[in-house]
């Protein structure tokens, strides 16, 4: 509960001059970098957009509008509370000071080395690396985190284009009003049932402002989990260099015993450049034969060991990752439920003031 | 009927009904001097001594009911406000499709039912065109150039944009044919008109559209142009009002329309945009497991609101626009109507202003003038008398019409609040619980 203050009042200090606060959003950039680095195994929880994405015209692309700068500032307060519920992340050492030390913070970041265990190659997000077994469960679960992407993706853009038109059809009401207005004054009996049915229009036509600042707050909900969802083709990806890499030194590890094996027995069972020189140049000394397999063995053995301790880490990255997708699992399908509840209670509302409204104008042309 | 002479009501001291007009002046004493320009205004006679006739020239017979008397017609008024006492009743419907050698028409029926003595029969049912409607208008336009008539629905159709024998386009054209022979039927003068009986019981409608044909052009030309080229120098405040009003009026209505149209348009597109909205949320509910459920019925419920929104578009098309442009037509053929009258008037003050002129010593102005004047005054109170029933109708119609377009757009919203309430329990359905 303490640190959840902390957090709180962080946010509010944040609130200041642009200048700090793009300043603030690197640093939490940081934080998430050196989290993903540290914990490959777990699905990160994802920043806010850093710019306006999925606008419709009202909302101003500008990165500067306070409407967007407030939505993200509750987008960056979600976030510090997705790390602090998370089982794994919240025990994290700079996480913990990231809420409470002020200064020396980055440095301190820096400190760790995590920048050395980043992976260059993930930044490569479509570079296939050719895995000969792959685990089908993450293969599917990136499929699946790819699709995800696109349909919300879809979603989110198809949701900003029905809000536009939406605003169109109410704000045309608003014409209503000033006509109905005008006409009144030439009509004795009818005048004050156009009038007032005219404000009534006004009042449609301004409702829709609201309505639609509401649905932001759904769209937001949707675009975490967009997000959410890279982060967890990223724990695929991070598996499958894994897995890769240990092939790979499965395969050296072979191609190295066979090696030794040819360089024991003097049979040359593969073609090699070496074997070739050797029959055009003369074999070896059998002492230069003896100082290579010697070599060769200490390297076998040293990758032996490499092996049985990727093999290791490796299963205890498949077993550590698949409890979090576990647990991201559920949350993800709590969240969207909630989110999707709270989207039909949003249009209920919108549907009774919409009732009302033209109740409200039917009662005024009724006196007409 | 004709008893002891009585002033006519738009130039005498004292009007016979009090009921307050929305376009009348306080009291009748002001109306007088306003309505007469001239001076020399004689003063006015009874029905009974007129000789009256219409501006066209044909002679009125003042015995029947039927005569431009606005005595009768306002009494009249008062009888048909009563429902009660209601005595023609007209209906169109049915409309059949029939296919010639020669063209492809649209016919209506056209149900009567009457105890009035003018019907032989107390029912009748006909088959009607929309040119024998036409015909009708055009008929009472020449033979009640006093009152206002109805109007009727557009008669051009551009091709190929409209569908001339489309459900919607047909059922749109029947109401306003409808709306049309029913505004005539509540007339007290139009529905006694001689055309109006013949266009309701004729076998053969165009048998006898013939013979008027060949009656007119035994009359000449004489008929349609009799009071032309004259110029009125000032309209009487009464009716320059109303003119101003009709102007205002129609101009808001073209607004209304405008916007009406805008608001169908802006609909249609965001119906475009929730039609490829829904299928996305089918889409992932695919993609997903426990969620599947939720997110189809957020994907049903928004094509069900689609239903809603395409439904009232189709309405406000089909019943709020269609009577909107009605009443526009109506003001323009209404300010036709006052043109006719200036220029009436305007007749009347050039004779009268000739006769002075001319400064002869006679004891009585000449029958001539006095025919003008007499014309003058019947279509004064012709036309006041319409204009007030025509308030009153344009009225309850705006009223209903307005109302209507209220009582649509809560039933689509009604509509789509079931659609999302009824979602809700399945949204909030755990699965260990199914």
């Amino acid at each position: 509960i303490l640190s959840f203050r902390a957090v709180e009042s962080q946010c509010e200090g944040q609130c200041a001059p642009v200048d700090s606060l793009w300043r603030r959003y690197s640093e939490f950039e940081l934080l998430r970098n050196y989290l993903s680095v540290t914990y490959p195994h777990i699905v990160v929880p994802p920043l806010p957009e850093k710019r306006a994405d999925f606008v419709w015209h009202k909302l101003s692309a500008d990165n500067m509008d306070p409407d967007f700068v407030e939505r993200r500032r509750i987008g960056l307060e979600n976030f510090l509370l997705r790390v602090a519920s998370h089982p794994v992340l919240c025990q994290d050492k700079i996480f913990y000071s990231f809420l409470t030390q002020e200064g020396g913070w980055k440095e301190m970041v820096n400190e760790t080395g995590f920048q050395l265990k980043a992976d260059s190659r993930l930044k490569a997000l479509n570079a296939t690396f050719r895995v000969k077994n792959p685990d089908k469960r993450f293969t599917e679960l990136k499929h699946y985190s790819d699709e995800l992407q696109s349909v919300i993706s879809h979603l989110l853009r198809v949701r900003a284009r029905v809000a536009d038109r939406l605003y169109g059809v109410y704000k045309v009401h608003g014409n209503y009003g000033r006509v109905f207005s005008e006409w009144s004054a030439i009509e004795k009996e009818m005048g004050d049932g156009l009038q007032s049915a005219g404000h009534h229009m006004d009042v449609y036509a301004a409702s829709i402002d609201d309505i639609l600042e509401e649905e932001e707050h759904y769209a937001d909900q949707l675009k975490e989990y967009l997000f959410y969802a890279e982060a967890l083709r990223a724990v695929c990806r991070k598996h499958e260099l894994m897995q890769y890499d240990l092939e790979m030194a499965a395969q050296d590890l072979t191609s190295k015993k066979q090696q030794c094996e040819e360089l024991a027995t003097g049979t040359v069972r593969t073609f090699s450049l070496k074997g070739m020189t050797s029959k055009l140049f003369g074999q070896e000394t059998p002492e230069q034969r003896e100082a290579k397999i010697k070599v060769l063995e200490e390297q076998i053995q040293e990758g032996e060991e490499q092996l049985k301790s990727k093999n290791l880490e490796g299963r205890d990255f498949v077993k550590s990752a698949w409890a979090d997708i576990e647990r991201f699992k559920e949350q993800k399908n709590h969240d969207l439920k909630e989110a999707l509840i709270s989207y039909a209670v949003m249009q209920i509302s919108m549907c009774k003031k919409g009732i009302q409204v033209w109740t409200n104008a039917k009662e005024c042309f009724s006196k007409m | 009927s004709a008893g002891a002479p009585r002033p006519l009501p738009s130039s005498g001291p004292k009007s016979l009904r009090e009921m307050p007009h929305p376009l009348a002046t306080s009291s009748s004493e002001e109306m007088g001097p306003a309505l007469t320009p001239s001076p020399d205004l004689l003063l006015p006679r009874s029905i009974a001594d007129k000789d009256l006739s219409l501006p066209n020239g044909t002679p009125v017979d003042t015995s029947s009911p039927a005569s431009s008397s606005s005595l009768l017609n306002r009494l009249q008024l008062d009888d048909d406000l009563d429902g009660e006492t209601r005595d023609l009743f007209v209906t169109v419907d049915d409309p059949k499709k029939h296919v010639c050698t020669m063209e492809t028409y649209i016919t209506y029926r056209v149900t009567t039912k009457t105890t009035r003595a003018e019907f032989d029969l107390p029912e009748y049912s006909v088959r009607r065109r929309y040119q024998d409607f036409d015909w009708l208008r055009n008929k009472l336009e020449e033979s009640q150039p006093t009152h206002l008539i109805p109007p009727l629905p557009e008669k051009f159709v551009v091709k190929g944009v409209v569908d001339r024998f489309s459900e919607e386009f047909v059922e749109t054209r029947r109401k306003a044919l409808d709306k049309f022979l029913k505004r005539i039927t509540d007339h007290p003068v139009l529905s006694f008109n001689e055309h109006f009986n013949v266009f309701l019981t004729a076998k053969d409608l165009n048998a006898y559209k013939k013979q008027g044909m060949a009656l007119l052009s035994k009359m000449g030309e004489s008929v349609k142009y009799v009071t032309g080229g004259y110029k009125l120098r000032s309209r009487p405040l009464e009716f320059a009002a109303i003119g101003e009003y009709l102007d205002v009026f129609s101009l808001k209505l073209g607004t209304i329309d405008r916007i009406a149209q805008r608001i169908i348009k802006e609909q249609l597109e965001y119906l475009v945009e929730l039609r490829e909205y829904g299928p996305v949320y089918s889409t992932w509910g695919g993609l997903e497991v426990e969620l599947s459920e939720p997110l189809e019925g957020v994907s049903a419920c928004i094509g069900n609101c689609c239903t809603a929104l395409e439904e009232l578009s189709e309405d406000m098309t089909e019943d709020f626009l269609p009577v909107l442009r009605e009443y526009i037509l109506y003001s323009e053929s209404m300010k036709n109507v006052l043109k006719k009258r200036d220029q009436v008037q305007a007749e009347y003050e050039a004779k009268l202003e000739a006769v002075a002129v001319k400064k002869e010593d006679r004891p009585k102005v000449p029958t001539d003038v006095e025919k003008c004047q007499d014309r003058v005054e019947c279509f004064n109170a012709d036309l006041k008398a319409d204009m007030e029933r025509w308030q009153n109708n344009k009225r309850q119609d705006f009223r209903q019409l307005l109302m209507g377009m209220a009582d649509k757009n809560i039933q689509y919203y009604e509509k789509c609040l079931t659609a999302w309430e009824s979602i809700i329990p399945l949204l909030q359905d755990k699965p260990e619980t199914k």
